[in-house]
Order: structure tokens, then C-alpha cells, then sequence
């Protein structure tokens, strides 16, 4: 196995497990890897934006436009560039107000994509969900035309409970109530998956730790957790006592 | 009996953290080996649609995971290669999440070669794109506005494959197997607006959440969650991390459900007393 | 000087709001051309978007080490997990596998980045098996629902709850399989419905303002 392997196999498990320690108690080694995180994940999206944004959409086709005197594309460049740019004004207060260009801009171009689409996807077309199956009710085992009611009368009941324009009370009430049931429901569905969702990130990070206990990682895993162990140990034992001598 | 029971309740959390570490560690040295026999009705809509389709097809696989949710996901998007390899399908693979490219590349080394699959000729993988909605809304006319290039800045439009394909009217089905909010974009965006049919591959955690647009057929079929990766393993005939995965999480499970249980009759019988 | 700090700006959101609504319902050449040109001017800006969280990142840790307050010495990790990932982009070119041969980029995301980001996940495990044991109070009938819903679920997921299921319930001549099928398909989709529909409400209505100038907190204060 080549050495890259190998050394990763450490890096990975010591990350791994500096990580884990946490759950037995907060500890230097959990927040220098908590902060390595930070600076790592942000340098990955940064490193993305240079070399698949920058490089081969503004560079590259700005050489290219540059020489054979394509103005449009250049324009078309600079534009954004400067909306771009002017994002970052935003820490010099004088002339902060710049980057409402930038803001603008993707705001502006943002509500309106969002604002035809959600209403198809999400509202006309979920009303039509509800009701369509009523449009075939001879078809309908009694079955599906008992989950299609429930399906229209809980719709409508969760709707009652987000609607704030009227007062609560009477009718209105015991139908937003009865809405209550069907979030609950859905909320229940969610979390009995997000204990499989969540279980599963672990069993990902088990599997791996186990694969690097193996001989052929030099035993990556087991050595780590015996370091952490004594350091805990160390911690407990010796440098608590030597800061309750000095105070 | 009442303060053992008070005291019960109010454990460190520490000995429950334990417990769960064991119960998920031990069946993965020691798997339990028992398998799943039902397959739920999204994963079974996407592999008969995916088997459906004719030879030389070719459908998006949307990888748009990172590490944190690649446990449940990464075998499905698997699952999903395999079976659209063993179809002889055409692949084109892409992204809209920045962590995501590692793992993509981690299936293409592997993935392709066991079923003698040429890049180029039989899958394309395209660079990372940061806008979804950019990307996605420029692909119903023409892709190559977008993506002039693939990952490793070589041409597109020159590749074998890619040379019937200009836009959506091209593409058979997309798969979007992701962590995000982005397989909304896609329904929105390619599947109510250019009526391209759209399939999802999901976390658990927002599986039930997709409830709504698999009714209305906005979405044609959806994996959720390890449990769905072992299902579309099982459908394929090639069990992979789904299938260890859901084996090692049956006793994790029932813990979860046991200690529910318990701490609530603990908690009415010292109401009773 | 009213007209460039406000006015040019909501004009801005204005246009650019309407032309794009527009474009959705113009199927022409032209509204085709409008969003090819302003994709790939909403990457590019939102590319410098990034680079301003960064910049505001550096700066608190910069503050942090340059006071020297609690725990300032961490701060450096955030710098030098930059560092190595950017000398790794560069030395690889922004490639993380070349010839199928994996880079330094490609090493540092295998053994750097996904461990850490992973294992930050995969911690909530630990805090939902917690939570199942302390906070799981089932003391009305709504908590009822949501608990059985949740036993349902869990059960259903793993084949060891199949099993469970088969042993004890055969008679009923249904699955925990089918029961879990109906309660995500009718009403768990019930309630998710409702909210997907006012959400939708909600989210139409703050974009109108927004293309209209009603909206206008995200441009901060004068």
C-alpha cells in the first residue's frame, strides 16, 4: 500500500475520532479539528469558485473575447464582475451602499424565478393533487377514496391552523385542532427517519474507523483512541491536580 | 424504588452514548445478516421506470451530496450507475454541491470499468456549478451554454455521447440524489416545466417530506435513505454499503424505540406513586 | 445622490425581477437568450458572494487572535486548514483526480474535508438517541400520534422490525411495510401539504414585495 494511503487513513481517523471526543468531554483536540473544519470547508468552496467559476467562465472566455475584439462578451463579463465586486464593499462603510448593486441584482433575479415556479410546483399543482382523484370517483375503490378524503379534509384542516388572518375559535378551532393531527403525524415520519438518516452518517463513519483499524493502516484507529484515552487519563489524573496545586 | 427510578431517568447521557456506539460497531465486525424483504413503493416506481427505458437512452444523475449526508446516498447513486450501466444507458453525471466532487470521482474510478463503460462514450461527468437554477433553466434550450466544458476542461460538445444531445428534449430521466433543497429545483425547474420525468434519491430525513409531489406524479419514483439504497441493491442483484448499512442499524433502532418506551412507563409509574 | 443609493438600486430589483418573472411564461428566442446571459451573470456574482462571507470569517478570527482572547491559538486552525486545501488546489490545478490517479486535492477531500464533515454530522446521532430517552414525553394525544407515526417508521426501516412486525401481527394480514407506505403517502402527505401550500403563499407574497420595492431590508440602512 502506497504511504499516501496509509498516511491519509491517519489523518482520517485522527480527525474522525478528535471529532468523537467531544461526546466524552469538550477537549483541545475536538476544537483544533472543529476549527480545522471551518478553514477547510470554506478553502473547498473557494478553491471551487476559482478554478470552475472564474477561471473557465471569466478568464478564459474574457481572453478569448479580448482577442478577437468581441465586445459583447466582454461587456457581458464586466458587467457582473463589477456587481460582483461591488459585494465586497460592504465592509467600507463610506461606500458601503455600493453593494446594493450587487444585492439587487440577485434579488431582483432571484423573486423572479421563484415567484412562477412556486406557485406552479407548489400551490396550483398541490391543489390539484388534492383534488384530482375526485375527478375519477366512479374509478375509485373505496380505499383510495377513503385516503383521497383524508388527504383533501387534512390539507385543508393544517391550512386552517396556519391561518392567522381570523381568530381561533368555534368552528375554525376545531378544525385548525384537527389540522394538529396531521402535522403531528407528519412530524412523527420525520423523525422516525431522521433516527435511520442520522444512524446511518454514524454507521459511515464506524465502518471507516473500522476499516483503518487493520494491519495494513497499521492499526490507525486503535492507536488514536489509545492516545485520546491516555491524554483523558493524563488530563484527569496529573494536569487537574497540578492546576489545583497552583491556584 | 422512586429516587432509583429518578435517578434512572437522569443518567449520564455519556452510558446512552456508549450504548449506541456497541450497538451499531458489533454488526459491523459481526453483521447480523438478515435482509429486508419489503421495497417500498417510490424505489420500486424508479427502477421500473429506469428499466423501462430503451437501450442507448440517456438520463442526468444529479450527485448533489457532500460527505455529511454520503453514508445513505453514495450507495444509492451506486445502485443507480449499476443499474443504468447494466441497461446500457448513457450517463450524464453533474453537481451543484461544492463537496460533492469527491465522492463522484470516487464512483467513477470504481463504477465504470466493472461493466466496461468508456468515458465519453457511455457517461459524461460535468463540472460543479454553483447556480442551480442558472444551470438548470438553460439546459431546456441548450446545455453547451452552460457547460462548454466537462470536469477536466475538455470540450464537451465533442464527445461520442453528447453529440445527439443539445437539451432537455434529449434526455429520457433525471435522478437527483441529494442532501439539499435541490431536488425541488429540479421538479420545479425541468420536471412540471419542460415535463422531463424527474426521480429523486433522498435522505430519510426528508424522504417523508417528498410525500406531496410523488402523489401528484411531479415526482416518478424516490430512494429514501439507507433503507431505499438497500432496496434498489436488492432490486439489481448487487448488494452494496445499503444493504451492510440497513443490516448494522437494526439494533440502533430498537434501542431508540426501547429507550422511548421505557422512559415514558418510568415516567408514569412515578406519577402513579 | 438619493438617485444612486436607492433609486438606481430598486429600479435594479425592479427590472431585473419583472424581466425574469416574464421569461418564464415567454417561450421566444430572446427571453431564451435573457436567461442564457443573466445565468452566467447570477454565477458570477454570486461567486463574489463567497469570497465576502470568507473575507468576514478571516476577520473575526483575525480579531480573535490579535486580542489574544480565550482560546485564540484554535483560530490558527482555521488558517491553516485554508492553507493546506489551497496549496492542495493549486498544486493539483483545482483537479482531484488526474488519469484516475487521485492529487493531493483529491487526498486532502478524502482525508481531510469528508472525515470532518462527516463526523460533524454524524454526532446528532448521539443526540437523538438522547433525546429519544429524556425529551420523548408522551403526554397527550398529538405526542401520541407523532409517536406511534415515529414507531412505525423505525420499525419499518429496519428488517429486524419486519420480523418483530411478522411475530406478533401476522393475524392482521397486513405488513408494517404497507402501513408505513400509507401513513407517508396519506396523512403525513396531508400535513406536508398544508404547510407546502402556505409556504408557497408566503413565498410569492415576499417576492412580489421584493420586485416591487416593498421589501427592502436586505439593502440595510441609508
Amino acid at each position: 500500500m502506497e504511504f499516501s494511503t496509509i498516511l491519509g487513513a491517519w489523518v482520517a481517523a485522527g480527525l474522525t475520532l478528535f471529532i468523537f471526543s467531544f461526546l466524552y468531554k469538550d477537549n483541545p483536540f475536538f476544537k483544533a479539528a472543529e476549527h480545522l473544519y471551518i478553514g477547510a470547508g470554506l478553502a473547498w468552496h473557494i478553491q471551487l469558485i476559482i478554478y470552475k467559476i472564474i477561471k473557465v467562465k471569466v478568464w478564459e472566455p474574457m481572453k478569448v473575447a479580448w482577442a478577437s475584439g468581441n465586445w459583447f462578451t466582454i461587456w457581458m463579463i464586466i458587467i457582473p464582475t463589477i456587481l460582483g465586486l461591488s459585494l465586497i464593499t460592504q465592509f467600507i462603510p463610506r461606500i458601503s451602499w455600493l453593494s446594493r448593486y450587487g444585492f439587487t441584482f440577485m434579488m431582483g433575479y432571484s423573486a423572479g424565478l421563484a415567484l412562477p415556479a412556486g406557485l406552479a410546483t407548489d400551490f396550483t399543482n398541490q391543489i390539484l393533487g388534492t383534488i384530482e382523484p375526485f375527478a375519477n370517483i366512479v374509478n375509485l375503490t373505496p380505499g383510495q377514496l377513503i385516503n383521497a378524503l383524508i388527504l383533501l379534509i387534512g390539507s385543508i384542516s393544517v391550512l386552517f391552523y396556519f391561518f392567522f388572518s381570523i381568530e381561533h375559535k368555534g368552528a375554525v378551532k376545531k378544525i385548525s385542532n384537527f389540522g394538529i393531527y396531521f402535522l403531528m403525524i407528519y412530524f412523527g415520519a420525520s423523525f422516525g427517519n431522521t433516527v435511520m438518516a442520522r444512524f446511518s452518517l454514524l454507521y459511515g463513519r464506524f465502518d471507516l474507523l473500522v476499516r483503518y483499524s487493520n494491519a495494513q493502516y497499521f492499526y490507525a484507529t486503535n492507536w488514536i483512541i489509545v492516545g485520546l484515552v491516555i491524554y483523558f487519563l493524563l488530563e484527569k489524573f496529573v494536569l487537574n491536580k497540578v492546576i489545583a496545586k497552583n491556584s | 424504588m422512586k429516587e432509583t427510578l429518578n435517578k434512572l431517568l437522569k443518567i449520564d447521557r455519556r452510558w446512552l452514548f456508549l450504548l449506541l456506539t456497541f450497538s451499531i460497531l458489533i454488526p459491523i465486525i459481526k453483521p447480523i445478516g438478515i435482509s429486508s424483504k419489503s421495497i417500498s413503493s417510490g424505489v420500486q416506481d424508479t427502477y421500473n421506470f429506469i428499466e423501462k427505458l430503451p437501450e442507448g437512452s440517456t438520463i442526468i444523475l444529479s450527485m448533489d451530496y457532500d460527505p455529511s449526508t454520503a453514508p445513505e446516498l453514495h450507495p444509492q447513486s451506486a445502485a443507480i450507475l449499476k443499474h443504468a450501466f447494466k441497461k446500457n444507458l448513457k450517463v450524464i453525471i453533474m453537481t451543484f454541491l461544492a463537496g460533492s466532487g469527491g465522492l463522484i470521482d470516487e464512483h467513477i474510478r470504481n463504477i465504470p470499468q466493472q461493466y466496461g463503460k468508456e468515458y465519453g462514450k457511455d457517461y459524461v461527468v460535468l463540472p460543479y456549478m454553483p447556480n442551480v437554477l442558472a444551470a438548470l433553466t438553460q439546459m431546456s434550450s441548450d446545455i453547451y451554454a452552460i457547460y462548454d466544458k466537462d470536469k477536466d476542461d475538455k470540450i464537451l460538445k465533442n464527445f461520442e455521447m453528447m453529440k445527439k444531445i443539445k437539451n432537455y428534449k434529449d434526455i429520457s430521466a433525471v435522478i437527483d440524489i441529494t442532501g439539499t433543497a435541490l431536488l425541488d429545483s429540479w421538479i420545479v425547474f425541468v420536471g412540471d416545466k419542460y415535463g422531463v420525468p424527474v426521480m429523486g434519491g433522498v435522505t430519510a430525513i426528508s424522504q417523508v417530506g417528498y410525500g406531496p409531489y410523488l402523489q401528484k406524479k411531479q415526482l416518478k419514483g424516490l430512494i429514501g435513505g439507507m433503507k431505499g439504497a438497500a432496496e434498489y441493491e436488492r432490486l439489481i442483484s448487487e448488494p452494496g454499503k445499503g444493504t451492510s448499512g440497513i443490516d448494522a442499524l437494526n439494533i440502533a433502532h430498537l434501542l431508540v424505540i426501547l429507550f422511548i418506551i421505557f422512559s415514558n412507563i418510568v415516567l408514569l409509574i412515578l406519577k402513579l406513586s | 445622490m438619493n438617485l444612486i443609493k436607492k433609486h438606481i438600486p430598486l429600479a435594479i430589483v425592479f427590472v431585473f425581477g419583472i424581466m425574469t418573472l416574464a421569461s418564464y411564461y415567454v417561450p421566444h428566442r430572446k427571453s431564451e437568450n435573457y436567461l442564457e446571459w443573466i445565468n452566467i451573470w447570477q454565477n458570477i456574482v454570486a461567486a463574489f458572494a463567497l469570497f465576502l462571507g470568507a473575507i468576514s470569517l478571516f476577520y473575526a478570527h483575525y480579531k480573535k487572535i490579535e486580542r489574544k482572547v480565550d482560546g485564540w491559538g484554535y483560530s490558527l486552525f482555521v488558517y491553516f486548514g485554508f492553507l493546506v486545501i489551497m496549496v492542495a488546489a493549486i498544486v493539483s490545478d483545482g483537479k482531484i483526480s488526474d488519469n484516475g490517479k487521485i492529487t493531493f486535492l483529491g487526498w486532502s477531500f478524502n482525508n481531510i474535508y469528508n472525515p470532518l464533515s462527516a463526523t460533524m454530522f454524524s454526532v446528532l446521532a448521539f443526540f437523538i438517541i438522547s433525546t429519544a430517552y429524556r425529551s420523548f414525553r408522551i403526554k397527550s394525544f398529538p405526542a401520541f400520534l407523532l409517536f406511534i407515526a415515529g414507531l412505525v417508521l423505525m420499525l419499518g426501516n429496519i428488517p429486524l422490525g419486519e420480523i418483530i412486525w411478522d411475530k406478533l401481527f401476522a393475524w392482521t394480514n397486513t405488513t408494517i411495510a404497507d402501513i408505513k407506505n400509507w401513513i407517508i403517502s396519506v396523512p403525513s402527505t396531508a400535513g406536508k401539504r398544508g404547510i407546502m401550500i402556505g409556504i408557497a403563499i408566503g413565498a410569492a407574497v415576499t417576492s412580489l414585495k421584493i420586485i416591487f420595492g416593498i421589501e427592502r431590508g436586505y439593502m440595510g440602512k441609508d
